[in-house]
């Protein structure tokens, strides 16, 4: 009798879960470069959260330039996570509109960046223009293509990696500002987000060299082709470590924490690692990163915490109103 | 040797001369060719970096267009809208400017000019489906607020405003006071309550032919408006369905045709339940009960409306019946008094634009230098009140009220723009008097017809 009455109680149980098996929708609002690796990550984590849980879960992307993305989200885009391309515009979730707390990046390992990229140079086939390091941006005659600082993320990882480049080489922080503005010299366009400017250099045909994210260097290189352009890594460059969390008042005000949650760790998961190894960006995890080690070159990598004491102080120093960039530009 | 090596130099020298002749041409040629294409190439590259200069200006331009809030000025008012329209705040004005001229009249009114209207609207709406509409006068001896409501749009077909706007029972009355034919509504809206405080629900249905409106209200008396106080605890109920089955039968001679009825029921209790007063074309008071009576029981009111457009050519025409229970006095025994009237208006605009129930837009705005002349709008009305023979004499004074008015309108309106005209309208109104009214009543207006010149300034937007 109690094993028949414990059955039927499972039995109800089991249907009370089957019941609540319900379709979920989150939002991840991203930066530019990430299309295509979150579309195949997404139907990942899908995949393995119905087999965890029963729900369907389906993932909106949104991308765009970082600030653009972030200024979204203040504006009240109802996104569940955000992975952006640095943490200074995640920062402004919690600085701005208390959506997340000031601690965020501190719930998940790595300084909450699941993987990792750097800024190389993309140039057409033959290398016309002989580039090789950063120096040769400055040279006069060559066409540079990068986005705007002050609305990409990826644009702000460039620059600041010229600029680390030029204070080591020229030994000050004016003559890295006069290098940089040499380099802006020869910028023909500026767009508002790193898509746009691969866009520009490889569908426009503008430009003779294009810095740019590792990931979409590559990407650029399989989707047109390996005889029209070539990646030239300098040989020093910036470690761009794109974080991710969730929107603390988005999730909890949907009821999608738990699955937010678990989509940002599962980035981490050797599925995930593999998904962004496959897709161009260097894995934090020690196994995954040996298989793809041919992918991608060794390279003199600084942190933003060594050349710039962490991302506050360079949006102060360069990005923010009356910034070296606006001294740059206005000039 | 030597001969053998100067042999061999002259031969080479020869053999070389045609090469030496015209290599020096190729390699001008050639490095011509490499100039211009270098020149080609910039030129290439600069027209690629402006188109794409250009292309980044129109997304940036296109983004910034929809976040950007609109600001439109134009003769229908300042509008500041959202981006996505959804939010918007219109100012509109109205004033009216008159010179009244009464004649043979025997004084009784003065001639003047009269700051008829003075009103600043400001409208809105919020989140697409709020609206608000806040109208405040300034024209009369203080300042009021005429109309004050909040809309709340379900869809086409259901909409619901509650506050202070105009009860929908007469049908020239709920025209804008803008468009009217006349400067003054006619005599039948004497019979209709103005403006009052409650709730409706209105919408358009079948296609918008048929359009309606249900409320609750305070309850007003006949021409009387809310000033925010109810007197009695009883509500009017008003009703009104108004066709226009033909508005999709394109260049059909009907299809301007439009018709319905409206009416409305309450019980009043209280002096403030029967007419303060009905006045004629001219704005004076023909007919007023005695200040003892009072409403006690049911009134209702009943009014068939017609309006019909073609082209240049607009009529209107509305019939209005007016009951109300009324004591003498508040011991009075109850009398049912049932008045009655009716108009028929017609409008031709000389200048060939469309008559409509929102107006004459003139097709070119009145402008000396360049020789146009705005639209000229001829006009024609008849009306009539009659007061239900039993008021007198216990409820009015025979001697000094009249038992009915008949009134006669001619007018010109001249469209100097959309937003300004200028209306010249005579009115004369003849009086008939009670059968107990002396031969020479006491009240000097009704000892002949009333003739009165109304000239009015508008500006509208």
């Amino acid at each position: 009798m109690k094993l028949k009455t414990m059955a039927i109680l499972l039995a109800a149980l089991a249907g009370t879960f089957a019941a609540t098996a319900k379709p979920v929708q989150l939002l991840n609002v991203s930066y530019d470069p990430t299309r295509e690796f979150y579309v195949e990550f997404n139907a990942a984590f899908a995949k393995f959260w119905k087999a965890r849980t029963g729900d369907d879960v389906t993932v909106k992307q949104s991308h765009g330039g970082s600030g653009k993305q972030a200024r979204s989200v203040l504006d009240g885009l109802q996104a569940d996570v955000v992975t952006l391309a640095l943490s200074g515009d995640i920062d402004v979730l919690h600085d701005n509109a208390k959506l997340i707390p000031r601690d965020w990046q501190t719930r998940l390992p790595n300084n909450s960046s699941p993987y990792t990229s750097t800024i190389v140079f993309l140039v057409r086939k033959g290398n016309p223009k002989g580039i090789k390091d950063w120096d040769d941006l400055v040279r006069a005659g060559v066409s540079v293509v990068t986005p705007n600082p002050k609305t990409s993320g990826g644009a702000r990882w460039n620059y600041l990696a010229a600029w680390e480049f030029a204070r080591r080489k020229y030994g000050s922080e004016d003559k890295a500002k006069d290098f940089v503005a040499h380099i802006f010299k020869n910028v023909a366009v500026l767009d508002t987000g790193a898509r746009g400017s691969t866009t520009t250099f490889v569908q426009r045909d503008i430009g003779d060299v294009l810095i740019s994210w590792e990931n979409e260097a590559f990407l650029a290189l399989k989707e047109f082709g390996k005889d029209r352009f070539e990646i030239v890594m300098p040989p020093v460059s910036i470690l761009a470590e794109p974080p991710v969390t969730i929107v603390d008042r988005v999730v909890k005000k949907k009821g999608t924490e738990v699955v937010a949650k678990a989509y940002l760790e599962f980035l981490y998961s050797d599925t995930g690692q593999e998904i962004a190894a496959r897709n161009f960006y260097r894995p934090r995890n020690e196994a995954v990163a040996t298989k793809y080690a041919s992918t991608f070159a060794k390279v003199q990598l600084f942190t933003i915490d060594e050349a710039f004491g962490g991302w506050a102080k360079a949006h102060q120093a360069h990005f923010a109103d009356g910034g070296s960039f606006d001294q740059i530009y206005v000039k | 040797m030597k001969t053998r090596f100067s042999w061999l130099t002259v031969v080479l020298t020869l053999g070389a001369l045609p090469f030496g002749a015209v290599s020096p041409a190729w390699a001008d040629d050639a490095g011509e060719i490499a100039t211009l294409r270098e020149q080609i190439r910039l030129l290439d590259q600069k027209l690629r970096v402006l188109e794409r200069n250009q292309q980044l200006r129109d997304e940036a331009a296109t983004a910034a267009a929809a976040t950007t809030p609109k600001i439109t000025i134009n003769d229908r008012g300042d509008t500041f809208a959202s981006a996505d329209g959804a939010n918007s705040i219109r100012v509109r004005g109205l004033v009216q400017m008159d010179a009244r001229f009464f004649g043979a009249d025997g004084g009784i009114a003065n001639n003047a000019f009269v700051l008829r209207r003075a009103r600043l609207i400001t409208e809105g709406q919020f989140a697409k489906n709020f609206g608000f509409q806040l109208l405040s006068e300034f024209g009369g001896s203080s300042v009021s607020i005429l109309d004050a409501n909040l809309t709340v749009g379900i869809n086409r077909a259901l909409q619901f405003k509650f506050g202070k706007f105009k009860s929908p029972v007469g049908y020239e009355i709920i025209q804008s006071d803008s468009y009217i034919f006349f400067n003054e509504r006619s005599i039948v809206t004497n019979l209709v309550p103005n403006r009052d405080v409650g709730i409706q629900a209105s919408g358009d249905v079948f296609g918008g032919t048929l359009s309606y409106q249900l409320g609750v209200f305070n309850g007003l008396a006949d021409g009387g408006s809310s000033t925010n106080t109810d007197f009695d605890n009883g509500k009017e109920l008003v009703a009104r369905v108004f066709a226009t089955p033909f508005r999709n039968a394109a260049g059909s001679p009907v299809q301007g045709l439009s018709f319905g009825i409206s009416g409305s029921t309450a019980r009043a209790k209280t002096a403030a339940g029967r007419s303060s007063g009905y006045r004629t074309d001219g704005q004076q008071t023909f007919f007023s009960y005695n200040p003892a009576v009072i409403a006690d029981g049911e009134n209702w009111r009943v009014s068939p409306q017609l309006d019909y457009r073609h082209g240049a050519f607009g009529f209107i025409g509305e019939y209005a019946r007016s009951t109300v229970n009324v004591r003498p006095t508040a011991t009075g025994s109850r009398t049912e008094l049932t008045n009655r009237a009716w108009q028929a208006t017609a409008g031709y605009v000389l200048t060939g634009e469309d008559s409509a129930f929102a107006g004459v837009m003139p097709r070119t705005n009145f402008d000396w230098s360049a020789g146009t002349w705005g639209a000229l709008e001829l006009l024609v009305r008849y009306s009539d009140l009659r007061i239900d023979d039993a008021a007198f004499p216990l409820f009015a004074a025979a001697a000094s009220n009249a038992d009915e008015a008949k009134g006669l309108g001619l007018g010109f309106n001249w469209y100097l723009g959309k937003s300004v005209v200028f209306k010249f309208n005579y009115h004369q109104t003849q009086f008939g008097l009670n059968a107990l009214a002396p031969a020479v009543p006491t009240a000097l207006l009704l000892r002949q017809d009333e003739k009165a010149f109304i000239s009015r300034f508008q500006v509208a937007f």
